[in-house]
C-alpha cells in the first residue's frame, strides 16, 4: 500500500513537473510571439495581455487587467458585436477595426476572435489576436490611389491610342487618296529627294520616259545615267538657278515617242523634296503648230490681192491710167494708206509665225547701229515733224564698235520701239533716244512723254495681240505685235529689252545688245 | 525696134498692170502665165529681161531658173523676181540661179519696177 502510495505520489510529482515546463513553455511561447493576444475574460475584462499586446497598445499588463476590452476599440461597437457573434457562431472571427492606443493614437488592426473554454467545453472569455494592419492599410491606401491613377493613365493611354488610330486612319486614307491621285495623274510625276535620287514615279510617268516597273528608282538625277531619256532632263534641270523658283521649261523627246513636255519643278516637305511634273504638251504644240501654219497661209494668200490693190492705186495716182480729179486723188490716196496698214499687219503677222516656226532667219553682218538708228529716225523723220514733236538724239560719246547684226531685222526692232514712242506721244511732245556702250554692251534707250503703259498691264506689254487699254482708245489700229517682235529680235542677238513707265507721264524702252565673242559665234549658226 | 520684155506671171490684174506700165515706157512686153510656158516662149522671143513670179503653176519661179540655167543661152538672160514673198532662204537662192534683182510686191509698186527694169537693161 505505501509502495501504491509512493507510486502515485511520484507519478504525481512528474505529473506536476511536466504540468510547470508546460506552462512556463507556453508562456514563454506567449510572450515571444509577435501577435499581440489579450486573454478576456466572459463579460469582456481583460485578463491578461502578451507583451507584443503590451508594446501595441502601449499599456503594461497590470495597468489593463480588469479593463472593459471595448475601451480600446473605436468605435466600441465592432468588438462587441464580434464577441456576440462568435458566441452564437462558434467560429473565429476576423474584423478589421481601429486601435486607440495610450497616447491616444489610431491604428488599423485586424481583430480575430476565438472562444476560451474550461476543460469541460464550458466558454469561460475569450482571446483575442490583434495585428497591426495601419502599415498594411498605409499601403494599401497608396495602392489604392496608385490603380486609381493608373486607372487613370490607362484611360487617358486608351485615349490616346484610339486618337492616334483615328489619326493613323486618316494619314491612311490620305496616303490612299494621294496614291491614288499620284498613280492616275494624267501627268507623269517624279518626286526625287535632296540629292537628286529619284523615290517616286507613277505609271504615266514611266510610261513618258519608257521606263517600267520602278526600274528608275534610287537613279541619281546627275551628271550621265545609263538613261539617255533622263540624261535629256538632267541637262535641262541644270538650267535651274534657284531652288526657290518655280522652274518650268519645254522639253523635246524624241524617245519612246516624239513628245512635246513641258517640265513643272516644285519644292515639296520643307525644300527636302522636289516634285516633277511632266506634263505632255504634243497636242498643244500640234494646234499650235496648226495654228501657226494657218495664219501663215492666210497671211500668204493675203498678199497677193493686196499687192493689186496696191498696185492699181499706184498706178492711178501716178496717172499712168489716165488723168483723176482731185476728189479722185484724195480717195484714191486714203485708200492706198489703208491698204498699206492692212500690208504692214499682214507682214507683222508673218513675222510672228516665222518666229513661231523657228523659221525667222537672220543674215547678220557687222555693221555700225548707229546707221542703223539713223536710216530709222530718217523714215521717220516726216511723222515727227507733224506731230510737232521734239526729239532728242543723244548720240554716242565714243564711236561704237561694229556689232554683228541682221540689219533689216535690227531696223524693225528699232523701227517698232519708235514708232510707239511717237504714236503715244501727244502733240508737241518730247521724245529722247540714246545710244552709249559700257565696253560689253550697246545700250539703247528711247524715253518718251506718252501715255504710259498702266501697272496692272505691264507685265503682259510683250505679249503678243497684246494692247494697253488706254492705247486702244487713242490708236485703233495698232496690232498689238510689234513689242513681241522687237524682243524676238534682240533677244535673237542675244540681248535684253526691258521698260520702264508711268501712266501718263512717259515710258523709256531699253536695249542692250552684247559686244562680246560669244555672241558672234552664236549668230554663225543662223 | 523696142526691147523685148517677158513677163512670167499667173495673176491676171498683175499681168495687166505690168503690161500697162511697161508698155508706156515703151517696151514691148510678152506674157506667159505658168513656167513651163515662159520657158518656151523665152527660147522663141529671146528677151532682154525676164520678170519672173515664183509661185505659179506647172514649174514655179525656182524650177524655171533651174532650167535657164542648164541652157547656155538662156541663162545669159537677166532676171528680176517680183515675189510677194522675199524670204532670206529665197533670196539667196534666187541669187545662186542667176537673178539679178528681188522685188517683193507689197513692198514696191510699178514705179519702182520701171526703175529696176531699166537698171537691169542699163538704160
Amino acid at each position: 500500500m505505501i509502495v501504491k502510495k509512493e507510486t502515485h505520489k511520484k507519478e504525481l510529482e512528474i505529473l506536476k513537473e511536466d504540468f510547470e515546463d508546460l506552462k512556463t513553455y507556453f508562456d514563454e511561447l506567449r510572450e515571444i510571439l509577435p501577435v499581440s493576444i489579450c486573454t478576456v475574460g466572459s463579460r469582456g475584462i481583460v485578463v491578461d495581455i502578451n507583451k507584443a499586446a503590451e508594446a501595441l497598445i502601449g499599456y503594461k499588463t497590470l495597468e489593463i487587467i480588469g479593463q472593459s476590452i471595448e475601451v480600446f476599440f473605436y468605435p466600441k461597437e465592432d468588438i462587441t458585436i464580434l464577441l456576440k457573434k462568435i458566441e452564437e457562431e462558434g467560429r473565429i472571427k476576423t474584423k478589421e477595426t481601429t486601435l486607440i492606443t495610450s497616447n491616444n493614437e489610431k491604428i488599423s488592426v485586424s481583430v480575430s476572435v476565438s472562444l476560451r473554454k474550461d476543460s469541460k467545453g464550458n466558454p469561460i472569455g475569450y482571446f483575442l489576436t490583434i495585428i497591426n494592419i495601419s502599415k498594411i492599410k498605409k499601403y494599401q491606401k497608396q495602392l489604392e490611389i496608385r490603380a486609381k491613377e493608373l486607372n487613370k493613365s490607362r484611360t487617358a493611354l486608351m485615349n490616346i491610342l484610339e486618337d492616334i488610330d483615328d489619326a493613323r486612319k486618316i494619314a491612311e486614307e490620305e496616303r490612299d487618296k494621294t496614291k491614288a491621285i499620284i498613280t492616275n495623274f494624267a501627268d507623269g510625276l517624279l518626286v526625287v529627294d535632296k540629292e537628286n535620287k529619284i523615290i517616286l514615279i507613277n505609271p504615266e510617268g514611266e510610261k513618258i520616259l519608257g521606263v517600267s516597273g520602278g526600274e528608275i528608282n534610287g537613279i541619281i538625277l546627275k551628271g550621265i545615267t545609263e538613261f539617255p531619256v533622263l540624261n535629256k532632263l538632267i541637262k535641262l534641270l541644270e538650267i535651274k538657278e534657284s531652288k526657290d523658283d518655280l522652274f518650268r521649261k519645254e522639253l523635246f523627246l524624241e524617245t519612246p515617242k516624239k513628245h512635246s513636255l513641258e517640265i513643272t519643278t516644285i519644292s515639296i516637305t520643307r525644300d527636302e523634296e522636289t516634285l516633277i511634273i511632266l506634263h505632255d504638251i504634243s497636242r498643244e504644240k500640234l494646234i499650235e503648230k496648226m495654228k501657226t501654219e494657218f495664219v501663215s497661209l492666210a497671211a500668204h494668200q493675203l498678199r497677193t490681192p493686196l499687192s493689186a490693190i496696191k498696185w492699181t492705186l499706184k498706178m492711178f495716182l501716178d496717172g499712168d491710167l489716165g488723168k483723176i480729179t482731185e476728189e479722185q486723188r484724195d480717195f484714191i490716196e486714203k485708200t492706198y494708206q489703208s491698204n498699206e496698214r492692212m500690208i504692214i499687219l499682214i507682214n507683222n503677222l508673218l513675222d510672228v509665225t516665222r518666229i513661231e516656226e523657228g523659221k525667222y532667219l537672220f543674215k547678220p553682218t557687222f555693221t555700225q547701229i548707229e546707221n542703223v538708228l539713223q536710216f530709222v529716225l530718217n523714215s521717220l523723220k516726216e511723222i515727227i515733224k507733224r506731230k510737232k514733236i521734239k526729239l532728242d538724239f543723244e548720240k554716242p560719246q565714243k564711236k561704237l564698235p561694229k556689232i554683228k547684226i541682221d540689219v533689216d531685222k535690227m531696223r524693225l526692232a528699232i523701227n517698232n520701239l519708235l514708232d510707239n514712242a511717237i504714236k503715244y506721244t501727244p502733240v508737241g511732245g518730247q521724245i529722247t533716244v540714246s545710244l552709249r556702250h559700257n565696253g560689253k554692251e550697246i545700250e539703247f534707250l528711247v524715253k518718251d512723254s506718252g501715255v504710259g503703259i498702266p501697272k496692272d498691264q505691264q507685265g503682259r506689254i510683250f505679249t503678243k495681240f497684246f494692247r494697253g487699254t488706254n492705247v486702244v482708245q487713242i490708236e485703233t489700229d495698232g496690232t498689238g505685235l510689234g513689242l513681241f517682235i522687237a524682243k524676238n529680235i534682240i533677244e535673237t542677238h542675244g540681248g535684253k529689252i526691258w521698260f520702264e513707265s508711268e501712266e501718263n507721264k512717259g515710258t523709256t524702252f531699253y536695249f542692250t545688245l552684247p559686244i562680246k565673242e560669244e555672241f558672234q559665234e552664236f549668230l554663225k549658226e543662223f | 525696134m523696142p526691147k523685148k520684155i517677158l513677163l512670167v506671171e499667173d495673176e491676171e490684174i498683175m499681168i495687166d498692170l505690168l503690161q500697162k506700165k511697161l508698155t508706156q515706157e515703151g517696151y514691148e512686153i510678152s506674157v506667159a502665165r505658168n513656167g513651163e510656158q515662159g520657158l518656151t516662149m523665152m527660147r522663141e522671143i529671146n528677151p532682154v529681161l525676164i520678170l519672173l513670179d515664183i509661185i505659179m503653176p506647172k514649174l514655179n519661179g525656182f524650177e524655171v531658173m533651174e532650167e535657164m540655167q542648164k541652157d547656155k543661152e538662156l541663162k545669159k538672160i537677166p532676171i528680176i523676181v517680183v515675189s510677194n514673198s522675199g524670204q532670206p532662204v529665197e533670196l539667196d537662192r534666187a541669187q545662186k540661179l542667176g537673178a539679178k534683182d528681188w522685188l517683193i510686191k507689197t513692198e514696191f509698186d510699178p514705179q519702182e519696177v520701171i526703175k529696176k527694169v531699166k537698171k537691169q537693161i542699163g538704160e
